[in-house]
């Protein structure tokens, strides 16, 4: 045990004090601190864009009344819709409706293929009733083909009514639409959802960059040769226990002091009541009951990768091998990422892919805690999920103690797992 | 207090590492382990303490298994094995603490040696900016910063300059002198001839020659001789049978089939007014003992 805190405490020094990881803290504290600011630096501009409102609405105006820079051609000679042009005139106002001719009408697609401002709007008659044939560049440009339908539409059966004799009014009643009213008894908190998403990617982050750290820790030793030294000392399973602990733990300050630094860059400096994208943005998510079952996670998903990652960084003899070497690990990662974080943002709730995910060791630390707090998960669930995670995490550190303790003094062609794992030790 | 191998044997898959070791050590002193790279002799090393499992035979110390439980052992391995970007004094602290040393202990130990091999300057240095040899003596330190009673170099003087190589002899003799016993894996066979009375030669892991080492020379009889002198001594030796070894800038070394044939050949010198300035007839060298024993694979 004493050994184990030995290797821990030097390797957690020593590891802190690395350039990689005090530039890697310091870049994020600074990204938080930049986006943290954003919201304050939105409201002063919205107060600029408030007191020049007037300024602006009057040039929109005197742009609006021009000529209009998009132009549509509306092709109606058959007077099937009369007044057609008026109407789509007034409710496009950006743009110049001007009357076309069929005749045209190829002329006129070459033209919308070079510029997306402009539009045509074709009436024809089939089965003895108009047909409307709106020509944009693509679905982004040019006129909206459901407004001018429904101008055009409302138009057309105006004209028929009238026809049969109604008078204004008497259709204006009959055409009005039936008043709607949408009310939202509560706040739209995405939060949660945010929140989630934002741990599945830290989660994701520290299996990869605590991970790689483990493995290189490791390599390093190895390669180096600092292992023999250290071997005739300390039994392998001890120093590898030791360097995880160590990576694990600085991974949890280094969270700890970045989750810390942003409640306060929030409380600083986020105004009250601000909303992104219609939702407020608050911690009430986290609970002390979610923050245990995060933290639990956090630590059991670094802990099953961790030890992955040791035993690829044993298995190399040359530094430069330790990516290939962790191919296989990383993509097990990838695959338990994606696994988890589709399946927590899944509407369809408890499918059997949503099950398979929650339980299963590689993807439960980035499923579980998104769902966790979206209020998905019963502590019953999660349960069960850490047991199993537990008990692979159990099986896996014997396993890797194995295959570490039989590779760690072996150099040349790197072995195979099994041949590492049969290796008398 | 004694040291004991008995029939050490590995292989790794098809190939044998180490073919039933066999020696021991029953004084404080320096036993050398020889043989060419590749020889086992590493392997050996790891065997008998009990960081490599051996295949079969074993290893002990005053009769018990040597393991990191049961004995603080010193093993500086072949290759230099510090962290370079680490400041010397810190991990020579890690070092001596994983050797169950307190941190303080660690610390006075450390200072200790480093006075003593000559390397306090750079305590607060990375490993990295240190030349080779300094590297060594850093290596060396964190062998012995625990005081081990039985200590394994393995190839301590390798990559060391003469004035570095002096200073770790001296300490090698101060080691032997304070009772300690010494394994030293070598194949530079001055270096052994120097320190070792007894030793073992190791060719593919077999044991091709062992025992102590002047009864080893002396099996051999006199089977050199040296002479310098102020004249031309080649026609003498051709014509008193003697076989020229080594032409050197000073002196030239002959072999010969015993003592008869040296004083015979003195004799002619002297017969022809030619008085050399040094005579020496010798034993053979370790050196060529060991070119002797697994020369033909060499």
């Amino acid at each position: 045990m004493r050994q184990i805190f030995i290797v821990f405490q030097y390797t957690l020094r020593d590891a802190a004090k690395k350039k990689a990881f005090i530039i890697s803290t310091v870049v994020i504290l600074a990204l938080i601190l930049v986006l943290s600011l954003i919201p304050r630096t939105m409201s002063l501009f919205s107060e600029d864009e408030s007191a020049g409102s007037v300024e602006e609405s009057a040039n929109e105006e005197t742009e609006q009344n021009g000529s209009g820079e998009e132009i549509c051609y509306y092709i109606d000679e058959n007077e099937l819709i009369p007044s057609g042009q008026q109407a789509l005139a007034a409710a496009f106002p950006e743009n110049d409706v001007r009357p076309g001719e069929t005749a045209k009408l190829e002329q006129y697609r070459k033209e919308i293929e070079e510029n997306g401002e402009i539009s045509v709007v074709s009436v024809t008659e089939q089965d003895g009733r108009p047909h409307i044939l709106v020509i944009c560049k693509d679905f982004m440009s040019g006129i909206d083909s459901q407004l001018a339908a429904e101008t055009l539409g409302n138009l057309y059966t105006q004209t028929q009514l009238m026809e049969k004799g109604l008078t204004r009014e008497e259709i204006a009643a009959a055409t009005e639409p039936l008043p709607l009213e949408e009310e939202a008894a509560g706040q739209l908190d995405m939060t949660g959802y945010m929140l989630g998403i934002i741990f599945t990617m830290l989660m994701f982050f520290a299996v990869y960059y605590y991970g790689y750290g483990v493995a290189m820790s490791v390599a390093t030793e190895k390669t180096s040769r600092v292992m023999e030294t250290l071997i005739v000392s300390a039994k392998p399973s001890r120093i590898l226990i030791g360097k995880c602990l160590a990576m694990g733990v600085l991974g949890l300050l280094q969270f700890g002091g970045v989750i810390l630094f942003a409640v306060i860059c929030c409380s600083l400096f986020i105004p009250e009541g601000f909303q992104l994208f219609g939702a407020t943005l608050s911690l009430n998510a986290v609970t002390p009951y979610s923050a245990l079952f995060l933290l639990i996670y956090f630590v059991l998903g670094y802990s099953l990768y961790a030890m992955l990652n040791a035993v690829c960084g044993a298995s190399v003899s040359k530094i430069e091998d330790v990516n290939s070497a962790m191919m296989p690990v990383s993509l097990v990662a990838v695959l338990g990422f994606y696994l988890g974080y589709f399946t927590s943002i899944s509407s369809s709730g408890n499918g059997t892919l949503q099950k398979i995910a929650m339980y299963l060791p590689i993807s439960s630390p980035f499923m579980v805690p998104s769902r966790l707090l979206n209020g998905g998960m019963e502590t019953g669930e999660m349960l069960i999920s850490i047991g199993i995670l537990l008990i692979s995490i159990v099986l896996l550190v014997i396993i890797s103690m194995r295959i570490y303790s039989a590779s760690v003094l072996h150099y040349g062609k790197r072995q195979k797992i099994w041949e590492m794992y049969n290796k008398k030790i | 207090m004694s040291l004991q191998a008995d029939n050490l044997c590995k292989a790794f898959g098809n190939k044998i590492a180490v073919d039933h070791i066999s020696f021991d050590m029953n004084e404080p002193g320096v036993f050398g382990l020889i043989g060419t790279n590749g020889a086992g002799k590493t392997t050996t090393i790891r065997m008998i303490l009990g960081i490599m499992p051996a295949d079969s035979g074993s290893a002990s110390w005053n009769g018990e298994k040597i393991s990191r439980e049961t004995l603080a052992f010193g093993y500086m391995p072949e290759e230099r094995g510090i962290y370079m970007k680490n400041k010397v004094l810190d991990q020579l602290i890690y070092f001596g603490q994983l050797r169950g040393m307190s941190k303080a202990d660690a610390k006075k130990s450390a200072l200790s040696y480093m006075e003593r091999l000559e390397v306090s300057e750079y305590r607060d240095m990375q490993a990295e900016k240190l030349s080779k040899g300094n590297q060594q003596k850093i290596q060396l330190i964190a062998t012995l910063i625990h005081n081990p009673q039985l200590i394994f170099l393995d190839e301590p003087f390798s990559g060391l300059d003469p004035v570095n190589a002096e200073i770790l002899s001296r300490l090698i003799r101060q080691l032997t002198d304070e009772g300690r016993y010494i394994v030293m894996s070598s194949h530079q066979m001055s270096t052994v001839e120097e320190y070792c009375e007894n030793l073992l030669i190791l060719h593919h892991g077999k044991t091709v020659l062992k025992g102590n080492m002047r009864q080893i020379k002396a099996g051999y009889g006199h089977t050199n001789l040296i002479v310098s002198s102020g004249q031309d001594v080649s026609a003498a030796a051709e014509a008193c049978g003697l076989q020229l070894l080594e032409a050197r800038a000073n002196e030239m070394e002959y072999k010969i089939k015993g003592d008869e044939m040296a004083n015979r050949f003195l004799k002619k010198l002297l017969d022809d007014g030619n008085y050399p300035t040094k005579y020496e007839i010798k034993e053979p060298s370790l050196n060529e003992i060991f070119i002797e024993k697994v020369g033909s694979d060499l």
